[in-house]
């Protein structure tokens, strides 16, 4: 069975060989750290990383959703720990010059006014000839014979909002200026349907993903009524023309505590949660129980109990076997791998995970 | 005769305009300020912190209530230390050494100012040596660390250990709180307290300084 016929079927729930080899990735500091501990040094980062681990391919057409022009990345000053920069969308943030991994702490951000959006709105031209790579006869020809699924980032509709205008301003426009961020979701709406056309219209895609981030662990961060309100619907237009074409596996990037919107993806057609963070409370299972095969899921594995060893490895894979065996399911790391698993715990669980869902021991390559 | 419940009324529904002019028209009137913050404001934002803690409302609410919080405290806070009137306790609050989240703690910031405690949020990143010289300096009883991550929320076990080595133990409880923070983890470290969210952060500190 080939990658893209395993994962298919995988979402399908019909049956494989095994289930599709996958992880979320690695925080740099955690391959830093692995060097130390007998990573090789050459593994730099998450493509590096999949490659050396064997894990099966999976790629996303490549479309550029981002900002065009970007923002000039600039430092404004710099202590001994710190660099005050103005990153690539425009925010202005503190951080850490040490190398290892924090959110930053941001100061302020490119969207504060509505006449900030009408500027700012210009880099999200949808009809620009660069958000689409130049050879796509070339592309298309080589994605019609290829082995491994293929999807389409289809963008996000608030987070997007939230990296731009900050977490406390988003969120309080929802109830100051209810009709300002309708338009601006409309905006993004059809800046990615008109981004998305061609590649979902000309592409055999096996999945398309949005990403949100819009939960912490306690809950979203913006009520389920206005999440009801503002984004339903707009993610009803993106999902029901991606399933015209065929697109039925659309996923959602969201981390923290996704349970109270679950029901509220589904309504727009978001079928598949990811990366489901335990701790947060977003657990595979019951969600499966809750919502039986209507939801697709990715991720669930603790991270906190590769911290914890190899005795809790071995539960956490017992744990979500049954979820494994049932489908519709692709169990891996439920974020990325922070630096506090050992290399020798990661491995272990690698193995374990092999060993309970009998995938082969992969043919390590570069590619 | 002020009318509180309008008052916490219009905290409740985010109404900083309304907030402030009941306020002004409290004080003009006479009202004492302590009954102003803790029968209108405090009870306005106990309520918010009740429905936030059971998903009841969320983000947006809480932070409108907070602002109409601050409008209302604007008007009073001049006047609180000619009457006399005490904050519940003085909380010392930060971001541990080595991370630079601040959402959560901003967060519980506000609302242990709306349970009528002293903040002093020190930002973050913020090393042992500052939480303990600013709890010393403030006169602070609780010490409260927020950590995003896994391998951040380590600080706050050498934090914990600094300030029992620092001389302030038995002074100063610790609260903390944070996505990777489990209740076992504070037991672990040897922290007074655990607050799964910001609402429950100031009724924590609440607990343990009546404890």
């Amino acid at each position: 069975m080939i990658d893209r016929e395993r994962w298919v079927r995988t979402m399908h729930f019909q049956r494989v060989d095994h289930v599709p080899d996958e992880e979320f990735g690695y925080w740099t500091d955690t391959l830093t750290a692995w060097h130390q501990q007998g990573l090789p040094a050459h593994v730099l980062n998450d493509p590096q990383a999949d490659r050396y681990f064997g894990f099966a391919r999976r790629e996303h057409v490549p479309l550029h959703l981002g900002l065009i022009p970007s923002f000039e990345y600039r430092v404004l000053e710099e202590t001994d720990q710190h660099r005050v920069v103005i990153d690539n969308a425009g925010v202005t943030c503190l951080i850490k010059k040490d190398g290892t991994s924090s959110i930053p702490k941001y100061l302020k951000f490119p969207i504060q006014t509505r006449d900030d959006w009408a500027w700012f709105k210009e880099r999200l031209n949808s009809h620009d000839p660069r958000r689409h790579p130049a050879n796509w006869d070339e592309l298309k020809a080589q994605w019609a014979t290829r082995d491994y699924p293929l999807g389409v980032s289809v963008g996000s509709l608030f987070g997007w909002l939230r990296d731009w205008m900050g977490f406390e301003h988003i969120t309080v426009t929802c109830i100051d200026d209810p009709d300002w961020v309708h338009e601006m979701m409309e905006h993004l709406t059809e800046f990615i349907l008109t981004i998305i056309d061609q590649a979902v219209r000309e592409v055999d895609l096996d999945f398309a993903s949005f990403w949100e981030d819009m939960c912490f662990n306690m809950g979203p961060m913006i009520s389920p009524a206005m999440f009801k309100e503002f984004m339903v619907p707009r993610y009803k237009r993106i999902t029901d023309f991606l399933r015209a074409h065929g697109v039925d596996v659309i996923y959602v990037d969201c981390d923290g505590n996704i349970n109270e919107l679950v029901e509220l993806w589904l309504e727009g057609g978001v079928n598949c949660m990811f990366p489901l963070e335990i701790q947060s409370g977003s657990d595979p299972i019951p969600m499966r129980e809750q919502y039986g095969n209507q939801v697709l899921l990715m991720g669930g594995v603790d991270k906190t109990k590769l911290i914890e060893g190899k005795a809790a490895i071995r539960r956490e894979i017992d744990r979500i076997a049954p979820l494994v065996a049932a489908g519709g399911y692709i169990p891996h790391v439920d974020h990325r791998c922070p630096p506090d698993v050992t290399f020798e715990n990661y491995r272990y669980y690698l193995k374990t995970k092999r060993e309970a869902f009998g995938i082969p021991e992969p043919v390590r390559e570069e590619r | 005769m002020a009318d509180f419940d309008a008052i916490a009324n219009n905290l409740i529904a985010g109404q900083a305009p309304k907030v402030k002019a009941l306020v002004e028209q409290a004080v003009q009137e006479g009202t004492h300020v302590g009954d102003i913050l803790q029968q209108g404001l405090i009870k306005g934002m106990s309520v918010i912190g009740q429905r936030f803690k059971n998903n009841e409302c969320y983000v947006p609410e809480v932070l409108i209530a907070a602002r109409a919080m601050k409008a209302g405290m604007e008007i009073i806070r001049p006047l609180l230390a000619e009457a006399h009137v005490e904050p519940v306790g003085t909380v010392v609050i930060g971001t541990v050494k080595g991370d630079l989240h601040d959402i959560g703690k901003n967060l519980v910031a506000m609302m242990l100012e709306g349970a009528g405690f002293q903040v002093v949020d020190l930002g973050v990143d913020v090393s042992p040596q500052q939480f303990i010289d600013a709890a010393k300096q403030h006169g602070a009883q609780i010490i409260g660390m927020s950590a995003l991550l896994t391998t951040t929320m380590t600080s706050m076990k050498t934090t914990i250990e600094a300030i029992k080595a620092s001389g302030l133990e038995g002074q100063v409880r610790t609260i903390i709180g944070g996505a990777p923070v489990t209740q076992a983890y504070a037991e672990e470290v040897g922290a007074d307290g655990y607050a799964r969210d910001a609402a429950s952060a100031a009724d924590k500190a609440k607990e343990l300084l009546a404890a």
